[in-house]
């Protein structure tokens, strides 16, 4: 193919770079359209619409009808959504903590260890496995008198027959813990991509003074991680305010509505209820959650891409 | 210090593969010989005859057929139109091109509970409810912001003079990006694909929203589906299920360790 191009006289190179140069920047917005078209029509169009149907009442059938904040204020007093609400929160608090800290942890321990990308391998697999396998699989492990129960039986500690998922908040915890399982081993690996980041003649010559252990991470690591932890922080909030496929598998939200999330309450309202305007304002509200969290962390991100061009 | 620092790191990968450990064992005995008191117990090797039975009560043959459609045509899909809005920002520098960036970069930022309502009307009324086409419509979008994102900031590390040479040489600009920027991108497309094709392969919600019959579902609603209707089903195949659909990814992780670290590099998770 390429042995049939002539090339264009020398005299006439720079004309012609120049001039393809032109069009390449005529025929861009074709290039450029499709991803935009994608975008717009599948997530920006849809995103308008929950916006506009979070402050109607809509069943889906009939035309919305315009019910002002109803949707929002329902949010903050219907027993059932303030309890969902109280159950995000905990979800946000329980992983901002249980799998930062323990990923941290791992991290710092596996850093610069001989044996460090083995012994972060069991904490890794869980991350290659699907939300939907992991409710299946702690299903089974919290079971009354399940693996659990009889664990604990064995070393004959208190418990045993605990029904783990029966009752709020207990269950919210322990599918915290579920997930903290999961999450653990990608946050140890983003703190490594951190601790690779920091330069090592500080940390040499704070080893040289006589720093170790715990005053070496206070001190020298700890202080250089911040980012990373704030990229670390901002994805767990935005992961935990999302929460669905685990809690769809173990409990459903319930017994009743006790381990419900806001995530879960937006699905229930719109495709169970019908209660479509209900279900686009928990979404909405989501959203704005969201969207502050991502802030913390997307400017890094953003900022660092920015740079390059 | 580093005395206690690797039994502790030991101690705590072996409760971490706990859970996979009974994950196996229990996967693998057969119906009649399970016992709900001894499940640390290994008992028996039914391994496979419950992978059948997981494929063929929950339908689970038909379903994993949908998903790998959709895990393969989708981030195919994406990568492509990904990287044709990259090389209209970066390399044809499209005007305004920071904007565009934006406005598709800015696609990701809201949950999908955002869009699911819409969407769902949407295809009811459009045709596109309960059909692979749709299925594959929706994975391909919800992929694009990421691939433009990796695309764009690997496009900008490639010399503006391969962009000169290759239009004096006479390419026209589809097929300069066709032969000479898509080649040069082989890793960084690997790498998305990588890392949408599980994306697509875990999803729950969008299956769980915009199908319905056997030949459409996606594998993880059809695997609650099977976990929720164990009343009287043995609780081994459910298990065997769980660990039929995770093997892909498990493998696919393993198998392409750098790609995942580097997709984390580049924030998608």
């Amino acid at each position: 193919m390429t042995s049939t191009i002539e090339r264009p006289a020398p005299v006439k190179r720079r004309t012609t770079a120049q001039q393809s140069a032109r069009t390449g920047a005529r025929a861009a917005p074709l290039f450029g359209l499709p991803a935009v078209a994608v975008v717009a029509l599948l997530l920006y169009l849809p995103f308008l619409w929950t916006t506009y149907v979070s402050f109607t009442d809509y069943d889906g059938l009939a035309s919305p009808i315009w019910s002002g904040l109803a949707n929002y204020k329902a949010m903050f007093s219907d027993p059932d959504l303030t309890g969902a609400l109280v159950n995000t929160l905990l979800w946000v608090a329980g992983m901002v903590t249980l799998p930062v800290v323990l990923g941290l942890l791992i991290a710092v321990l596996t850093y610069g260890h001989k044996w460090g990308t083995w012994l972060r391998l069991p904490f890794l697999l869980p991350y290659a496995i699907s939300g939907v396998a992991v409710g299946v699989i702690w299903g089974f492990v919290l079971q009354p008198d399940g693996a659990l129960g009889q664990m604990l039986g064995f070393f004959g500690l208190p418990g045993a027959h605990t029904g783990w998922l029966q009752a709020g908040p207990g269950n919210t915890l322990m599918m915290i813990v579920a997930v903290t399982w999961q999450a653990a081993g990608v946050n140890a690996l983003l703190f490594v991509v951190g601790l690779q980041s920091i330069p090592a003649e500080p940390l040499e010559a704070a080893r040289l003074d006589g720093a170790e252990g715990f005053r070496m991470f206070w001190h020298q690591l700890w202080p250089q991680l911040r980012p990373i932890t704030t990229v670390v922080i901002g994805l767990s909030i935005v992961g935990s305010l999302k929460t669905f496929d685990v809690v769809w598998v173990m409990t459903q939200g319930g017994p009743g509505t006790s381990s419900e999330t806001l995530a879960l309450s937006m699905y229930k309202e719109t495709f169970v209820l019908n209660d479509y305007g209900q279900g686009a304002a928990i979404a909405l509200f989501l959203s704005l959650v969201t969207f502050a969290a991502s802030i913390l962390y997307l400017r890094y991100q953003l900022g660092d891409s920015r740079e390059q061009g | 210090m580093s005395r206690v620092k690797t039994p502790f790191l030991v101690v705590l990968g072996l409760i971490w593969l706990a859970p996979v450990y009974l994950l196996i064992v229990n996967a693998s005995k057969s119906v009649d010989g399970y016992d709900a008191a001894t499940v640390w117990k290994p008992a028996g090797f039914s391994l496979f005859t419950n992978f059948g039975d997981a494929w063929s009560k929950a339908a689970l043959g038909d379903t994993l057929v949908a998903t790998t459609l959709y895990s393969v045509i989708a981030p195919v899909l994406a990568v492509l139109i990904g990287a044709a809005a990259g090389y209209a920002i970066v390399v044809l520098k499209l005007k305004r091109g920071f904007l565009w960036f934006v406005f598709i970069f800015g696609g990701t930022i809201f949950p999908l509970q955002m869009i699911l309502m819409p969407l769902f009307s949407g295809y009811a009324d459009s045709g596109l409810y309960d059909t692979r086409v749709g299925m594959i419509i929706v994975y391909t979008a919800i992929s694009v912001p990421f691939s433009a994102f990796v695309m764009r900031n690997f496009f900008t590390g490639i010399a503006r003079s391969v962009f000169e040479a290759a239009v004096v040489d006479g390419g026209g600009l589809f097929r300069i990006f066709r032969s000479i920027y898509l080649p040069m991108a082989g890793s960084a497309l690997a790498a998305i694909f990588i890392l949408q094709a599980t994306f697509v392969w875990n999803d729950l919600l969008l299956g769980l929203t915009l199908s319905q019959s056997e030949s459409v579902r996606p594998i993880m609603p059809a695997l609650t589906g099977l976990q929720s209707t164990y009343g009287g089903a043995a609780l081994p195949t459910v298990l065997a299920g769980g660990l039929l659909v995770s093997l892909p990814t498990v493998i696919l992780f393993l198998a392409a360790q750098r790609f995942f670290s580097r997709g984390l590099a580049l924030g998608q998770f």
